[in-house]
């Protein structure tokens, strides 16, 4: 018994040893400073951690039409370790994709492991009509009756995983305003020119970690990733649709090397069309080089600057209004030339109009006043007036490579006296089709001048947050801009501006024949053709900005841009649900405005 | 004085003795059994819930590109390239701005609606997963039994003030 008893205790004892050796194991284990490597290293085994990147945010028109989204592509390639038959893998792909029967074979009969990869991608945009071709395979293969020796075709391996692609449903319509997103790069796609840049963090969202286990168990719900802010633009479809349709036929007709019409909100800022060319197919967008090689800009409208021409006109004669140099029933003595600093300025036919008043002055488009005009205003206040009208700046327009000319100024090396009788009517001076709109737009709106601005609206969480119109000063009186509209909607009437003139509507407008610089001087013999209209007269609506660029067909703006304002105006208005005069005015009033015409 | 060392008067027969000792461990083993059955039925349901979960958010990403789709589908079918074609494809022309005549409807105001302004989207309501499959065992024991208790020790016939 005692023996018995012995034996029980020393079993015990040493069972007592072996347990605390493993507890003493155990925490040795644990403790050891490889054993945190061991714990990270375990974790790629119990779960995949990936970066998510959000759906890009929805660019929407002014009436919430689609201009830029997503839609569903599918990226196919080879899980090496599911293949079972790789010739049948490989004919269906060859098939379907078109891609080399022996490349796909090579693929599929790749060993996974030891260096070489377990998944390839044979490509990352396959249309989803496609892959309903991999399903009806897949179908008709299931379906298949068989023989008593003969195996059943399996696609097992050949993989397919949707993913969104950016999509512009309405092709080329407003490209330049949009500008595009390189959606072939999944990873480090970003938005290029137009809205798609200026706005792409917003678009983008934010990307965000999610980690995801393989345990069951430890699935909780994924954090919900909020995808990129929508966008609504400020610019109609119909009328950017419109404004595009006139600018290709006007260029067909007049021959121009390119062209834009900008059409503008003179009381926000809004952006209402912007039409130019050469337009690029965003859901194309690597034809970009092709389209615009260097130094073409992607929008001219806000990156291409030029000698606009007597358009220019208007600025002056509101800065001499506004300064009181002049009144409207001022004469100026004209006998075809003016003198100022030691260089003749001449009109644009060389010819003598002798007593003018201002309206007759702006109504011929005499250079000889206007440079007369600049002289009295005087060289500061005349380039005051031209900065408080952002002549020397961008706009801050939000779109991506807007540019602007800097400003010559008194004292500069290239400033010289005559730069004051030139700029008066637009020569010597550059600027940008926006420029001219935003300083058009003090005029059209009682003095008061907007930042342009195409993005009305963001949409963050279904919450709709709205952009605010900026002041971008106040360069005139709203007096001074009355007069001015006054006298550019009573030269409009005239005869000698019956191209621009439009049935049925009062608007102001001026138009301008900008001669082009070369390196010798004003030796081209085309012309920038410009035209720059407002309206309705009593409370305009828009601002319309024209510019052909050197049309062959003729070399006058009245020729050329003034009938392209009066066609775009005329189907502005209807898209626009703007009344005619004698809806909105009266028949009487509409009367006594034709009465004060003639 | 000599010890005379009795046996004592009474003794459990060797057979009960067995019965206990086999009772005993019988009930330990249906305590392990019960806990460690309950434990796995708990597990398995976990188990589940997450793969439907997991499914449910497979069924949400898959919907999420549908809805993308569909909708970049339909601005297409009535972009204005296609509207334009559509138009020349019926034989109709878009109206000439000189024929047009302005009316004035009595009553009817332009379409001022703003864009796609939406109303606030009601809070969704949060998935929440019952305590059951994310509390431990124990956790979940002294729960139940918490809440069972207060309702023993209630009595039904107590005055109320």
């Amino acid at each position: 018994m005692k023996t018995h008893n012995g034996r029980i205790l020393t079993i015990c004892i040493i069972a007592t040893i072996v347990a605390l050796a493993i507890c003493v194991q155990f925490v040795r284990i644990q403790n050891m400073p490889v054993a945190q490597q061991i714990l990270d290293d375990s974790k790629a085994y119990q779960g995949v951690t990936q970066l998510v990147y959000p759906n890009r945010g929805n660019i929407y028109d002014a009436k919430g039409r689609l201009l830029a989204g997503n839609e569903t592509t599918y990226e196919v390639g080879l899980d090496l370790n599911a293949i079972l038959q790789p010739e049948t893998v490989a004919k269906a792909v060859s098939d379907v994709m078109g891609i080399d029967y022996d490349k796909v074979l090579a693929y599929a009969t790749t060993e996974p492991g030891n260096g070489n990869p377990f998944y390839i991608q044979l490509d990352g945009f396959v249309s989803p009509e496609k892959i309903m071709r991999f399903e009806a395979l897949v179908e008709e293969y299931a379906d298949m009756e068989l023989g008593r020796n003969e195996i059943r075709p399996r696609l097992n391996g050949l993989m397919w995983t949707p993913h969104n692609k950016r999509s512009y449903p309405e092709g080329t319509t407003g490209s330049n305003v949009l500008g595009f997103y390189k959606y072939l790069d999944r990873t480090q796609g970003m938005g290029y020119f137009g809205v798609e840049e200026t706005y792409n963090t917003l678009l983008a969202g934010t990307p965000q970690m999610v980690y995801t286990a393989f345990d069951p168990q430890k699935l909780s719900m994924l954090d919900e990733i909020p995808p990129g802010a929508d966008i609504e633009l400020t610019f109609n479809r119909e009328i950017q649709a419109m404004a595009e349709q006139e600018l290709d036929e006007a260029i067909e007709w007049s021959g121009a090397k390119g062209g834009t019409i900008l059409i503008y909100n003179p009381k926000n800022g809004e952006i209402i069309a912007m039409a130019n060319t050469p337009r690029l197919d965003p859901n194309k967008y690597w034809n970009y080089a092709e389209l615009f090689p260097n130094p073409e800009p992607f929008n001219p409208t806000i990156s291409k600057t030029y000698e606009p021409g007597s358009v220019f006109k208007a600025i002056t004669v509101a800065i001499a209004l506004d300064t009181n140099v002049i009144e409207m029933e001022t004469v100026y003595q004209d006998d075809g030339s003016y003198e100022i600093g030691g260089v003749e300025i001449r009109n644009w036919d060389y010819g003598a109009y002798g007593d003018v008043d201002m309206t007759d002055c702006m109504r011929w488009s005499l250079n000889t006043c206007l440079a007369w005009m600049a002289e009295e205003i005087g060289p500061d206040n005349f380039y005051s007036y031209l900065k408080a009208f952002g002549f020397d700046r961008n706009t801050g327009i939000d779109l991506g490579g807007e540019t602007h000319w800097p400003l010559k100024l008194p004292g500069d090396s290239n400033w010289y006296e005559i730069d004051l009788a030139t700029n008066a009517f637009g020569q010597g001076i550059s600027v940008t089709p926006i420029q001219m709109a935003m300083a058009t737009g003090a005029i059209a709106n009682e003095g008061k001048m907007y930042v342009p601005h195409i993005v009305k609206a963001v949409i963050i969480d279904g919450k709709r947050f709205e952009v605010d119109p900026v002041l971008a000063g106040t360069p005139i009186s709203a007096d001074t801009a009355k007069k001015v509209t006054e006298m550019l909607t009573e030269t409009l009437m005239d005869e000698s501006y019956e191209n621009a003139y439009i049935d049925g509507y009062t608007f102001a407008g001026k138009t301008g024949t900008g001669q082009i610089p070369t390196e010798y001087g004003y030796t081209n013999p085309l012309t920038n053709a410009s035209f720059v209209g407002w309206g309705p007269s009593e409370d305009p609506q828009v601002v319309i900005y024209v510019w052909m660029q050197e049309p062959t067909r003729d070399i006058w703006g009245s020729q050329i841009a003034a009938p392209i304002f009066s066609k775009v105006v005329e189907k502005l208005v209807v898209l626009m649900d703007i009344p005619p005069d004698s809806i909105r005015l009266g028949e009487n009033a509409v009367l006594q405005v034709l009465e004060s015409g003639e | 004085m000599s010890t005379i060392t009795q046996p004592p008067a009474y003794k459990q027969a060797p057979w009960r003795r067995q019965i206990q000792i086999v009772g005993a461990f019988m009930l330990v083993l249906v305590i392990v059994a019960t806990i460690a059955g309950l434990y796995l039925s708990i597990s398995g349901r976990a188990a589940a819930a997450g793969r439907r979960i997991q499914q449910l958010e497979m069924r949400e990403h898959a919907l999420n590109l549908e809805i993308n789709d569909l909708r970049s589908h339909l601005a297409k079918i009535s972009s204005s390239i296609s509207l334009n074609e559509r138009i020349g494809s019926l034989n109709m022309r878009t109206v000439d701005p000189h024929t047009a005549i302005y009316l004035e409807v009595p009553g009817y105001s332009p379409d001022l609606r703003k864009g796609i302004e939406k109303a606030p989207l009601p809070e969704a309501p949060k998935a929440q997963l019952l305590p059951e499959y994310t509390s431990s065992l124990w956790d979940w024991l002294r729960d139940k039994i918490w809440t069972i208790s207060p309702n023993l020790t209630e009595n039904p016939n107590e005055a109320q003030p």
